[in-house]
């Protein structure tokens, strides 16, 4: 018998029991492969040459939010015009150090929530709890493609994230004044920690899928509600905020243990909604990020739970005003609590149901799990008698409004320049429109509540004029079904690779949105219809559920959840991106045969010139976006931010007329080839809805579609660039390898302008081009832009 | 010394309150100066964004684009600019920056870079970010005709009030 690490007793000896900490050797431990391939576990500078070439081809660009510098006691600084600092550094090299510390900043709370969770889930389910994903025998993609090492219990995660940290400490130092001086470096680095962002995400989501029980692969998991109009306000609502599930697993236990789930709403915002939902259905989803405050302000929470990441720094002064008490339970959010993990739980609920103490820290999650539904049952009645009021009356809304001066302080204050000055003078007026129209794109910031000179509470009024609108929020979210297993890969691979699925796009991040989050379901819905598959998570995921058809159903309810054409998969929360990236790793793996042990560069290179697939932050706020975002760009796949974008103050754009970028080897025989532009940018962002659409399609294409793909691709970039921006896209032409790449339905329209406008020449009788590609399509070509998988390299 | 008749340089703050680039901010420009200074630039590129298309603003636009400046329709701009026969090649913004930046870009009529930049029409954070590009990377004059203030141009309007903005775009154009 192997030796496991945990506790054991031994029969018949009372009073004896066997700690075991870490095992250093087992006979099974043995057996395990040890990390291999050309860069297991890269430090680094492991992957620099990677990143060199893909620097070279798509040169950062820099948008410097702030033109200082004010990282140490020389500065500030200032650095514009690209000057240089005390330190020596210049704007640029600061700028992307800034992006790459952003970064940083993402992965580490990545990673931070997955070693909380091990940590957590080792102590309850033990070391040896294998890992269950679903049909799959490559179970963590990201990781043996990063560390060349394939777990097989939750435990072998434990040194998979003892190197993330490690990564991200030595990638922190170099932050450090008189380390880094280059700009290209920095971006290197920045592309290292979006890597091991990845690899921390899929440590924290693959656990919490084995232990939890969560959907495994699973297209069809069910369907829960979601919206700020779902949630019966009758009875006590306990309401979670935060990413990490942990603590909330044994409030569902003790619900469900007890029968509460009919006499309590359990509820939550952000991505332990996503979690809880997938443990447990009968939980509800409340919204995204946007909905914290207002939700808090509309006063229906009589308990709020919250865990770690994206939880808004004022929750004590919200909740204090409304009676809400507030329980932490996690350390990296804990607001001054006083903590009471060690003490009697009747108590806790004294204090905090007097309100005495409006909130306080509780670790023990067996008590939080006991404690929270009794606390919740108790919270209800009182706040109901204190007779607690959240948004204004009508009266005190009128007057409010009419207080206004127009002054415009909080349209200069709102990040999305939202007029609400045009609202308030309707709303005196009795037209309620113009606020709820203003509700769906208010990303529920506050800033215009601080910035009023008259101090009116403007968040609450614009929840109060749009009420009528709040109560229909009802959508349905298809649960995170986690990763997409190796039988649909090996059924759509091909589909993908050769590009009759014309692409993959991922919608993923936060709902900073320039135009409300409608946006996010019309996109995905056009997108499906032309067969994409279209992939997403997180806030965004909630957010495309929340809009309904003629016939009242939801795209969830429209299109099916599995990895196949115009399917639309929820992987789950911000953690589950991780399996987008682990997507394509695994058409490499089982479609084109690729050896995806600590090979990172090869699989990179592969998605890059192979698989279509686009992210989208649409609404990207937060660093985690960055993060998830730069780890698609080091694996090839491209990332379209929103307008707020460039505030992450670099991009990746590229230029499709220095044909010098777009050489590319064919690993046949290391001949160099000039291409398309295929994918044009590897991180840029878009101004609205209307110029993204085409971008989209564009970025989807890749030099090894064939002809097949290619015309699909090329179809929907033309369409969608006629439907939004009106014209025939100026550079469609240039992804023209011959006539078979060419639209079907258009085909003798777009051979005389090809003719006509572009000199090339045409066989009228066959309908045939002669001359004018770039070049021809080889269907044996081999992509390549790492000169070592060229045949005869000496590498 | 002439009466102003429309003063474009009042309430010259960030119309994004917190958007403070550092010490250097765009210089508050009357519009009849902003439009000697278009009319007086070797290379002018006109970037417009989808508000261009407003009522008001496309006139602007022509007016512009039929003194012969070269317009970069950014964002979807360019579909209300076709409906009104104005020539204008579309180009994402974010890519535009980047291509100013290149000292080799030989610009859209392949003549050679841009040494005057003219906006108008934009997502007020979205450009005034893009700018931010021009300003701290390049040596191109950033010339903001837009509602709002933009602090990373070198010179822009303060913010205006809209009616105010249209006679503005007129003073302009009267220059050209």
């Amino acid at each position: 018998m192997a030796i496991k690490k945990g506790q054991f007793t031994i029969e018949n000896l009372e009073n004896v029991q066997i700690n075991i900490g870490s095992v250093v050797s087992s006979g099974k431990a043995e057996e395990k492969e040890k990390a291999k391939g050309p860069t297991p576990a890269p430090d680094i500078h492991g992957l620099r040459d990677w990143d060199m070439r893909l620097l070279k081809r798509y040169e950062p660009v820099y948008s410097p939010i702030c033109d200082m510098c004010c990282y140490c006691t020389y500065g500030k600084c200032d650095l514009t015009g690209n000057k240089e600092g005390a330190c020596g550094i210049n704007q640029e090299a600061h700028q992307a150090r800034e992006a790459m510390l952003r970064t940083l900043t993402g992965a580490s709370a990545h990673a931070g929530h997955g070693r909380h969770l091990l940590n957590h889930l080792i102590e309850r389910f033990g070391a040896d709890h294998p890992i269950d994903v679903g049909p799959t025998n490559i179970k963590a993609p990201v990781t043996q493609t990063v560390l060349g090492i394939k777990p097989e219990t939750i435990g072998d995660f434990v040194p998979v994230l003892d190197y993330v940290e490690e990564q991200i400490t030595q990638l922190l130092a170099t932050t450090h004044i008189g380390q880094e001086g280059a700009a290209i470096d920095f971006e290197s680095k920045a592309l290292h920690a979006g890597m091991v962002d990845h690899v921390g995400m899929e440590v924290s989501d693959i656990i919490q899928i084995s232990c939890f029980d969560m959907p495994k692969s699973q297209a069809d998991a069910p369907l829960v509600d979601v919206g700020m109009g779902i949630i019966d306000s009758t009875k006590p609502v306990l309401l979670c905020i935060g990413h990490n599930v942990a603590a909330v697993t044994y409030i569902m236990d003790y619900m469900e243990e007890h029968d509460l789930f009919d006499k309590i709403e359990l509820a939550a915002i952000c991505c332990t909604a996503h979690d809880m939902t997938r443990v447990n259905p009968k939980a509800k989803v409340v919204g995204s990020l946007s909905k914290q405050l207002k939700y808090i302000r509309s006063g229906i929470p009589d308990l709020i739970i919250v865990d770690e990441q994206c939880i808004r720094a004022d929750m004590m002064r919200e909740t204090s005003k409304l009676h809400i008490p507030v329980i932490a339970t996690n350390d990296k959010v804990m607001y001054g609590l006083p903590d009471r993990s060690k003490d009697d739980i009747d108590d806790i609920i004294r204090d905090l149901a007097s309100g005495e103490q409006p909130g306080v820290l509780l670790f023990d999650y067996d008590k939080v799990g006991e404690l929270a539904p009794k606390l919740v049952m108790k919270m209800a009645p009182i706040r109901k008698e204190i007779g607690i009021t959240a948004l204004p009356s009508d009266d005190e809304f009128r007057k409010l409004a009419s207080s206004c001066t127009q002054c415009g302080a909080c349209v200069i204050g709102c990040p999305q320049g939202l007029e609400i000055d045009k609202a308030m003078e309707a709303a005196v007026e009795g037209n309620l429109t113009l606020f709820e129209e203003l509700h769906d794109k208010c990303i529920g910031c506050g800033r215009c509540d601080v910035e009023c000179p008259k101090n009116i509470p403007v968040l609450d009024v614009i929840e109060k004029a749009s009420q009528k609108v709040i109560r229909e929020e009802k959508g349905k979210l298809r649960t995170g079904r986690g990763q997409v297993g190796d039988p649909e890969i090996r059924e759509e691979g091909v589909n993908l690779v050769l590009g009759t699925t014309p692409g993959v796009v991922a919608i993923i991040g936060c709902p900073n949105y320039p135009d409300g989050s409608r946006d996010v379901y019309e996109i995905a819905e056009e997108m499906l219809q032309r067969s994409y598959i279209v992939v997403t998570s997180g806030c965004s995921a909630m957010d495309i559920g929340m809009f309904k058809d003629d016939e009242g159903k939801t795209l969830y309810e429209r299109y099916g959840g599995g990895f196949r054409k115009g399917n639309l998969l929820n992987t789950g929360s911000c953690v589950s991106n991780a399996h987008i990236t682990a997507t394509t790793i695994k058409v490499a793996a089982i479609f084109a045969g690729r050896d995806i042990t600590g090979n990172f560069e090869e699989i990179a290179d592969y998605v890059m010139n192979r698989i279509g697939a686009v992210g989208l932050a649409w609404g990207g706020s937060t660093q985690k976006a960055l993060s998830i975002g730069t780890g698609c760009n080091r694996l090839g796949i491209p990332v379209v931010l929103g307008p707020h974008g460039p505030k992450y103050r670099r991009a990746y754009p590229g230029k499709a007329y220095d044909k010098d970028k777009w050489n590319i080897l064919d690993a046949r025989d290391g001949s160099e080839h000039n291409v398309e532009p295929a994918p044009e940018h590897l991180l840029i962002s878009a101004e609205n809805k209307a110029e993204l659409m085409p971008l989209l399609a564009k970025l989807c294409f890749r030099p090894g579609d064939n002809n097949l793909g290619r015309m699909i691709k090329l179809t929907h970039y033309i369409e969608l660039s006629e439907k939004y921006l009106g014209v025939l896209p100026d550079d469609w032409h240039i992804y023209v390898r011959g006539e078979a790449d060419l639209p079907l339905a258009k085909r003798g329209e777009l051979l005389k302008i090809l003719e006509e406008e572009h000199g090339w020449k045409i066989d009228w009788d066959k309908k045939k081009i002669l001359e004018g590609p770039a070049r021809k399509v080889d269907i044996s070509f081999q992509p390549t832009n790492v000169p070592r998988l060229c045949k005869g390299a000496s590498e | 010394m002439a009466t102003i008749e429309l003063d474009t340089t009042k309430n010259a703050v960030p119309f994004d309150k917190a958007n403070i680039p550092g010490p250097k901010m765009a210089k508050p420009v009357q519009a009849e100066m902003a439009g000697k200074f278009i009319s007086k630039a070797k290379r002018p590129l006109l970037i417009v964004g989808t508000a261009a298309g407003d009522e008001g603003v496309i006139e602007a636009v022509r007016s512009m684009a039929e003194k012969g400046i070269p317009v970069a329709a950014t964002g979807s701009s360019l579909k209300r600019l076709k409906e009104e026969g104005i020539d204008a090649t579309y180009v994402n913004l974010h890519a535009l920056v980047s291509y100013l930046k290149d000292p080799d870009w030989k610009g859209f009529d392949g003549k050679g870079g841009y040494n005057t930049t003219i906006f108008l029409g934009h997502t007020y954070y979205y450009a005034s970010q893009l700018m931010s590009t021009l300003k701290n990377f390049t040596k191109i004059k950033i010339i903001s005709i837009d509602r709002h203030y933009h602090p990373n141009a070198q010179q822009s309007f303060g913010n205006l009030k809209p009616d105010d903005f249209l006679k503005a775009l007129d003073i302009v154009v009267a220059q050209l």
